[in-house]
């Protein structure tokens, strides 16, 4: 290999075809003499520009488009020195750092020699140790295309913001489960808004039987073994519930704190009371029909219940969780559309109230889809705020255009599948952490459950990896109708 | 290629430059008349082989005693309404001043079976040496297509003028004859001609008639040692303003020369008046950048040679205005 040019950080280098470098493959482009070297990644290869290729194409076929039949004697066998040249490529690559006596910076500004350069292949082994990509919690992603084994470090996920993307069926949802029976084995705590019912039985082997996380798993399902008395619920989580899901006015909800604090006194929170009292209540007929439907809301919602002993205690799970660690599912498959915002106001406000309050240290929160969920105000939040609090959170979609720009640039780890669709990775591309030709050219070309790695877990050196088995049932399948056919 | 032995790992340097073959020794005469009554001509079908030869040679570097040159020839025919090839080379030669006369003869003993003696021609000059090498090659794969084929039409690039330092008049009289002997014609398409009527070039006066035809010239004359051993016609072919000169063997009768170009009509294609079969030829026989990038990276792995970038003296000393040699 030759280094040919650079521009900006993008260098470019001639490769033969006896050098097989691929899409993704880290080279170190070593200068002995200036004894620094450095590391570029390769995020395309083209063919070398070599001049006379289009005659020598155009004059195999002057047939009228057939390749005319005939015999080359050629006694020096030099065709194999034209193949040799024709085929040379021109490999794109990206600065990630410079090296010297071992140490990385991330700087581009030095320029190798060009005659003198060495250029060589890295393995992705001996990149992990050059760039300290270990750490005291491996989390195994996967296995490289050298064959090695691509672990991050559980700790570069602690307070930070993840994304996890790629179209349908490349594996996202897989990725998710990994990240999270890892970060349970390392006793975290972490909570799952799961839409699709996918994450149900990640305490069951494929064969249906318990495996090692079946005890830190709790899946609630509201309105069935998740519900809530009025009793248990502070004031202000309650209000959080009526104005930002189900959009209660502000002069209403000034009225509904009134009447919580009369029943409160009375000690009498309960549906039945609630509703009598907004009937009664001495107010606008308008305050009150506004107050009245959203009562009726939350009495259909099934997610609140007048009796306390089947009342599940979300606080309660999660002190279990702080000591062992466990994985808490809120189930909102099958649950509409208002009682799923209820829902996800409700464990966010409590998320908060345990964190503020420290009977929480952290949690890492998994929301897949969540703008199907998520009130607008919540991202701005998640990526300021909460994280502040403690929730580290993680998104899921396939739709990337669902999630916000800012929260692109904020990302500090991205999880990267196939995406061939310009726009959604146009969207990617927005990432702070990498450079927009990175994503576009590897992420495009990526094979199903492989991932693209980038961010602070990689050290910033995107690196492909293909997510390794997990032995967890499969749930959340598409019901299809032709499958019994098959 | 044993001449590039003694120059393994001398610098050697990059210019490409294509060697044109001179074809400037005819002249007319007074006597030198076109008869500007065409003649009719209809295509053919019956089948019959079209073959055609094409030499070319490029200049791929230059050491401190020499150049480094490559020749290729390509055979390309017309059989079944399919065109097949052969190509034969690139061959490498290092050309020296002392060596000149060495690789001339041995190639000439090789390709000819001509001992010295009988060669009255000698070495040719230094610069002359790329194309007179072509030129051998040309005229060896001319010699085993007339001995190989039978009723067949054999194109030549050029004319049929011989006495020159590259054809000499028996090698070019042998061809004829032994293509004559197998039923074969020899028709020799001129791609240039400097042969004028009344100041104009023969091939820019056409008559208004419509094409294909042939127009016959008479008178020519040259001076010795060249013979013409063709008789020269102006061939227009097809549709269009393209018309070239074409020598057909003078020993052929005239009617069977017709005929030759009425069966090139019916069993090739022709553009612009030009044989595909020849122009196939020549595409395959010249050498691309790509292929002259090859071949110094043949000559410098297998011999070691270093590649030596000269300066350009033309764009050194004119800048934009130096439009002479450039280095890819």
């Amino acid at each position: 290999m030759k280094l040919y040019k650079k521009e900006g950080n993008a260098l470019q280098i001639l490769s033969f075809p006896n050098e097989t470098v691929e899409k993704g493959d880290y080279l170190l482009v070593e200068d002995a003499e200036a004894g620094r070297g450095l590391i570029v990644q390769v995020i395309d290869a083209q063919f070398a520009s070599i001049p006379g290729v289009l005659e020598e194409l155009l004059r195999s076929l002057p047939d009228g488009g057939e390749l005319i039949q005939g015999e080359d004697v050629d006694p020096l066998e030099i065709a194999p020195h034209i193949t040799y040249i024709q085929d040379a490529s021109l490999l794109i690559c990206k600065i990630r750092a410079s090296i010297e006596n071992e140490n990385l910076s991330p700087t581009s500004s030095w320029l190798p020699s060009r005659s003198q350069s060495t250029i060589k292949k890295l393995p992705l082994p001996a990149l992990l140790k050059l760039a300290k990509i270990d750490g005291k919690l491996p989390i195994v992603l996967g296995g490289t295309k050298d064959s090695s084994l691509l672990a991050i470090d559980a700790s570069s996920l602690d307070g930070r913001l993840n994304i996890i993307t790629g179209k349908k069926e490349t594996g996202k949802s897989h990725l998710s489960k990994l990240l999270m029976v890892n970060l349970i084995g390392y006793k975290a705590t972490v909570v799952v808004f799961d839409l699709n019912g996918e994450y149900l039985s990640l305490g069951m082997t494929g064969d249906g039987k318990r495996n090692a996380y079946y005890d830190k798993i709790h899946v609630l399902t509201p309105s069935q073994n998740f519900k809530l008395a009025l009793k248990q619920l502070n004031l202000h989580v309650l209000l959080g519930i009526l104005v930002h899901a189900l959009h209660l006015p502000g002069t209403s909800a000034r009225e509904f704190r009134r009447i919580w604090q009369a029943l409160k006194e009375r000690d009498a929170l309960t549906l039945h009371e609630l509703g009598e009292t907004i009937r009664n209540w001495n107010c606008n007929q308008h305050v009150r029909d506004a107050l009245f439907s959203r009562y009726h809301a939350l009495v259909n919602s099934g997610f609140f219940t007048d009796n306390v002993a089947e009342a599940t205690l979300l606080e309660d799970c999660l002190l279990k969780a702080k000591e062992e660690g466990s994985g808490i599912i809120i189930n909102l498959r099958n649950t509409s559309a208002i009682d799923r915002q209820i829902v996800v106001e409700y464990v966010l406000g409590k998320l908060v109230d345990s964190l503020t309050s420290w009977k929480l240290k952290a949690v890492f929160l998994f929301a897949e889809e969540a703008h199907l969920y998520l009130r607008e105000t919540y991202w701005d939040d998640i990526v300021t705020r909460m994280r502040h609090f403690g929730i580290f959170t993680t998104f899921i979609t396939n739709q990337p255009d669902t999630i916000r720009e800012n929260i692109y640039r904020q990302a500090d780890n991205i999880f990267l599948f196939n995406f061939t669709n310009e726009h959604d990775l146009d969207v990617v591309s927005r990432a702070a952490r990498v450079d927009a030709e990175t994503v576009r050219s590897i992420a495009r070309d990526l094979p199903p459950h492989h991932c693209l790695v980038l961010g602070r877990v990689v050290r910033d050196f995107p690196m492909v990896a293909k997510v390794k088995a997990l032995d967890v049932k499969t749930m959340g399948e598409t019901r299809l109708f032709f499958k019994d056919s098959n | 290629m044993h001449s590039l032995k003694p120059v393994q790992t001398q610098p050697f340097q990059l210019n490409q430059q294509n060697f044109q073959q001179i074809n400037g020794f005819e002249e007319s005469t007074q006597a030198f008349r076109l008869r500007l009554e065409p003649i009719p001509l209809k295509p053919i079908r019956q089948e019959s082989i079209v073959a055609a030869v094409d030499t070319s040679t490029i200049k791929i570097g230059e050491t401190s005693q020499g150049i480094v040159i490559a020749v290729r020839g390509a055979d390309v025919w017309k059989q079944n309404r399919a065109y097949r090839y052969v190509r034969l080379g690139p061959f490498v030669f290092h050309i020296t001043d002392e060596n000149k006369k060495e690789v001339y003869d041995a190639l000439e003993r090789s390709y000819f079976n001509y001992s010295q003696e009988h060669n009255h021609q000698g070495a040719p000059n230094f610069l002359q040496m790329p194309s007179r090498i072509a030129s051998l090659l040309e005229r060896w794969i001319q010699t085993m297509l007339s001995k190989t084929m039978n009723k067949g039409l054999i194109l030549f690039d050029g004319s049929l003028t011989s006495g020159t330092p590259d054809t000499p008049t028996q090698r070019l009289k042998d061809i004829l004859s032994t293509a004559r002997r197998r039923g074969n014609i020899v028709l020799a398409f001129s791609k240039m001609t400097n042969l004028r009527v009344n100041g104009h070039v023969i091939t820019d006066l056409l008559p208004r008639a419509a094409p294909p035809y042939l127009l016959e010239t008479e008178g020519l004359r040259l001076k010795p040692p060249m013979v013409l051993l063709g008789d020269v016609y102006v061939a227009r072919l097809t549709t269009g303003n393209c018309a070239f000169r074409l020598d057909i063997d003078k020993e052929v009768l005239p009617e069977i020369r017709i005929e030759a170009t009425e069966k090139l009509l019916g069993n090739d294609l022709l553009s612009q008046s030009y044989p595909e079969t020849l122009r196939l030829a020549h595409i395959l026989c010249t050498f691309t950048a790509n292929e002259v990038l090859a071949m110094q990276h043949f000559v410098t792995r297998r011999y070691g040679l270093q590649i030596v970038n000269r300066p350009d003296m033309h764009r050194l000393l004119f800048g934009p205005f130096g439009k002479g040699e450039s280095y890819s």
